[in-house]
């Protein structure tokens, strides 16, 4: 692999890894709340970007150019979507299965919102499938962030290029992610988080409005799922069923980040989406294994996980 | 219609084995479809290879049940959640295979296997054309089969291990079960039997396609299995239903709104998924009803001497703790705790809260690795010793909080013991074709399981649910099923929490009459009256050090005992 190649690897790599780490970022802060695994995450992804996509253009979608109330109105509209479908979720299929407040012991149902989240997931996909016939689609770019220079891409002074939409796609992306991850230390919300984090009974007795800040976490990882789709998916074609790798890939983030550190997910993201980006460039693997290192990752960080997280995945001893 | 039939029968199998793993083991295992592909692809590439198509089918059985072992090992130590999470993502890992390597599943339009097959014997000379009638007679002798092996492995030890591995895995780690290979057999058995359903199915259609063997059918049949649950006859019926009926229902909603047919079937997987943690309730409380016995086992006579243990030979220290040092993550508990327990004697681990005693017991068995110092086992250094090796040496402990097994009767709980600690290998396979020597084996684990019950006192409440049991009585179960190991060191944890004041003193006689049977029992203990009762020996802990110990008489002199159990009872020491 040559220097251009690898830099180019690298570039669209941590593009891709923002996008990872934004949706492992709510992955992991509804999961720090209340210990729920989100099936459905990587749904929100998708569902929020044809959802958008859809209401503004009337119509499947087609890579169309669009004027600036339209780009604006779609690229609002993916983060709201995102953000009502995952809050829409955990009151229909998360909420009704949560062990209650001051019943930590009891641990919910898990197969209730195992098998909830599982049929959202299913249901999204599905009833977008009824509209969305084909295997993928080209989604339009309300950011542009592509044209930013004439040609798309960054001249380097070696004579080496760089596409700026990658450039673009990353800063945005690591812009908001830590913006997010400093408000949750920051902000009095956060703080309430945290409590709610390390024991919700406490936090419930002191006060604290525990269902709505998970249903706010809730929203916060729907909107950056949104976020994640608006930025990757005007570089690839999606398809309605790329959601569940989308969302098993952000676990796998969320899970080499440590599970439910907010900041660990967003470099474990970056990480992943690296390593993703140069499995597609070698020319040993190819982009066969684009989706099967991320899974096999995922598999393997599950059962041989460090301490931290065994705690968190394995049964009790006792 | 009959190719359909036989279909639904072929996934009714696979339904089968999948409930071995969810109803039975307690797993939520969401990558049924992986092996069904294991099996449909694999016998198609093994035909091709130029094995004959049972020996093509055998084989990807075999090949399965070695990724279903695997992927059973790998999963077996996870939370349910967890499992759930590390098998959907498995299903999207083979199914992603398929996808990136058409050499292997034929691309999109999958692998064509000629049909109808002929099957040739050259044993007996008989040619056989696998017509769709061949398959559904196929397909339901194998279902039924499969139903008449699961009836048949529950009434037997294999029952009695999944029932521990569902409900109290780690209940089940204390008595000697293996949970983590019991979990992965079961695994690898639910791998097999999708494969033949999966090599079933493509030697029925003639062809093995990626699209056939989707996650969403791993979800349909996750569906099919839950609501079957463990209901031993309609359950079955009950998941062929489901499975049956999406199809057709998803045409009829397709013909009456004018959808694709896949996304109405797509929808009502996902509407019966939502409906199955609703469902899951009402059915497990209608296959929970007690079975009851027209008439039960008579106890048999006792034989005189037969309650006294074997174990009474023994003399001397069994096990002992030198200068044990145990921490919990960063917090040290325990710091150069010595401690001895002889056979024949009653040992009382006794002191404040948070003094370190359940820590200590917990070393002792095993489930706890010490930082420092050493544990000695009859003069053999067992430091580090696992708590499942630690039961097959012989010491086994009790829990602090009563571990039920709702659907087991005290003579069956107490029959897991006995197989915890003398295990037969390959029990289940050997009580599945009946082998004989395991009737001998039963015999005997039936003797000592009603020698626990005798020597606990429970005799009379041998096939009573547990739930009618007293709380007293749930604990001396407890003492029960670990006596059934055989163990000749028992750790008790404050067995007597929640007792009346005679099952206190039925508790006592229980000990004394152990003690003298030659056991060394290690008790922790709040109630001071029964450890003074009972001991002949007592250790006081405070915060994690040995404080004092001898017999109970000098312990009970010693001021420093009496100052943190009576406060002070010399004033002398507190003015300065």
């Amino acid at each position: 692999m040559s220097g251009g190649v690898a830099l180019q690897a690298f570039l669209s790599g941590l593009a891709l890894g923002t996008a990872y780490g934004l949706i492992a970022m709510g992955f992991s802060l509804v999961y720090r709340l209340t210990g729920v695994i989100s099936f459905a995450h990587g749904d929100f992804v998708v569902g929020g970007v044809f959802i958008g996509v859809l209401v503004v253009l009337g119509s499947t979608p087609v890579a169309a150019a669009l004027d600036v109330v339209h780009s604006v109105g779609l690229a609002v509209l993916i983060v709201a979507a995102g953000a009502a479908l995952s809050a829409g979720v955990y009151f229909v299929a998360v909420r009704p299965f949560l062990p209650g407040v001051g019943h930590r012991s009891t641990r919910g149902d898990v197969l209730g919102w195992v098998a909830g989240g599982l049929a959202a997931g299913l249901l999204i996909r599905e009833v977008l499938g009824l509209v969305l016939t084909q295997d993928a689609y080209a989604v339009p770019d309300p950011l542009r962030l592509g044209s930013l220079t004439p040609s798309g891409v960054l001249q380097l002074p070696g004579g080496e290029t760089v596409s700026v939409r990658a450039l673009g796609v990353i800063g945005i992306g690591l812009a908001v992610g830590i913006l997010v991850e400093r408000l949750l230390v920051l902000t009095p919300v956060g703080t309430a988080m945290k409590a709610v984090s390390e024991d919700p009974t406490a936090a419930a007795l002191l006060g604290l409005p525990v269902r709505r800040l998970v249903l706010v976490a809730f929203v916060v990882a729907g909107a950056l799922a949104g976020l994640a789709g608006l930025l990757i998916s005007p570089d690839r074609s999606l398809g309605v069923d790329d959601g569940v790798v989308l969302g098993l890939k952000a676990m796998a983030a969320a899970l080499v980040g440590g599970l439910g550190s907010v900041r660990g997910a967003l470099a474990g993201g970056l990480a992943l989406g690296v390593i993703e980006s140069f499995v597609v460039a070698s020319s040993v693997l190819g982009p066969h294994y684009a989706d099967v290192v991320p899974l096999t990752i995922l598999l393997i960080v599950l059962a041989l996980g460090r301490r931290g997280l065994r705690s968190a995945l394995r049964e009790d001893p006792e | 219609m009959t190719v359909e039939l036989a279909h639904y029968l072929y996934l009714l199998i696979a339904v089968l084995g999948l409930a071995l793993s969810v109803s039975y083991g307690g797993q939520p295992v969401l990558c049924q479809g992986a092996f069904l592909a294991v099996g449909g692809f694999g016998v198609v590439h093994l035909e091709r290879a130029g094995l004959p198509l049972a020996a093509a089918v055998l084989a990807a059985a075999a090949i399965a049940a070695c990724a279903g072992y695997l992927v059973g090992l790998l999963t077996a130590r996870l939370r349910g959640a967890a499992v759930a999470l590390s098998t959907w993502a498995f299903a999207w890992l083979v199914y992603t295979l398929l996808h990136a390597f058409p050499a292997v599943s034929g691309g999109s339009q999958g692998l064509v296997r000629p049909t109808p097959a002929r099957l040739n014997s050259p044993f007996f000379g008989v040619t056989v054309t696998l017509t769709p009638w061949v398959h559904v007679a196929v397909a339901g002798t194998l279902c039924l089969l499969s139903l008449a092996a699961v009836a048949r492995l529950t009434r037997g030890p294999a029952g009695l291990d999944w029932a521990a591995l569902r409900e109290a895995p780690a209940l089940a780690t204390s008595l000697g079960v293996p949970v983590l290979r019991r979990r992965a057999a079961l695994f690898a058995t639910t791998a097999a039997i999708a494969a033949v359903s999966g090599a079933g199915i493509t030697v029925l259609l003639g062809v093995a396609a990626p699209s056939d063997v989707s996650p969403l059918l791993s979800l349909q049949l996750f569906v099919a299995a839950l609501i079957g649950g463990t209901a031993r006859l309609w359950g079955p019926v009950l998941g062929l239903l489901v499975i049956a009926g999406i199809p057709p229902l998803g045409d009829a909603l397709a013909g009456a709104v004018g959808l694709p047919a896949e996304a109405a079937g797509g929808v009502l997987t996902a509407l019966a998924l939502v409906a199955v943690p609703f469902l899951r309730e009402p059915i497990e409380r209608l296959a929970a009803r007690w079975p009851e016995r027209a008439e039960r086992p008579r106890e048999p006579v006792e034989h005189s001497g037969e309650s006294a243990t074997p174990t009474a030979s023994r003399k001397g220290v069994m096990l002992a703790a030198q200068g044990l040092d145990v921490g919990i993550g960063e917090t040290d508990i325990l710091t150069g705790v010595d401690l001895e327990v002889r056979a024949g004697e009653v040992h009382a681990l006794i002191g404040p809260n948070g003094s370190g005693k359940t820590t200590a017991l917990r070393a002792l068995a095993g489930a706890l690795r010490p930082k420092g110092g050493r544990i000695l086992l009859e003069e053999t250094d067992v430091t580090g010793a696992g708590q499942f090796e630690m039961v097959r040496r012989g010491v086994t402990r009790t829990f602090q909080r009563t571990v039920g097994l709702e659907r087991l009767c005290p003579h069956r709980q107490v029959l897991l013991g006995v197989r915890g600690g003398t295990p037969v290998p390959f029990a289940a396979v050997r009580h599945l074709f009946g082998s004989t020597s395991m009737q001998d084996y039963a015999d005997i684990a039936d003797r000592e399981a009603w020698r626990a019950l005798r020597v606990t006192e429970l005799a009379q409440r041998a096939f009573d649910r547990p739930g009618a049991l007293g709380a007293g009585e749930l604990r001396l179960l407890q003492v029960a099923r670990a006596v059934a190991t055989g163990s000749h060191v028992l750790l008790l944890d404050e067995p007597a929490v929640g007792m009346t004041g005679p099952e206190r003193a039925a508790l006592a006689r229980v000990l004394r009459r152990l003690a003298a049977g030659g056991v060394a029992v290690l008790l922790v203990e709040h109630d001071l009256a029964l450890v003074y009762g009972v001991a002949d020996r007592i250790t006081v802990l405070d915060r994690g050090r040995v404080l004092a110990s001898g017999t109970p008489e000098s312990t009970a002199a010693d001021p420093a005992v009496r100052r943190i159990y009576l406060g002070d009872a010399d004033p002398s020491s507190t003015r300065a």
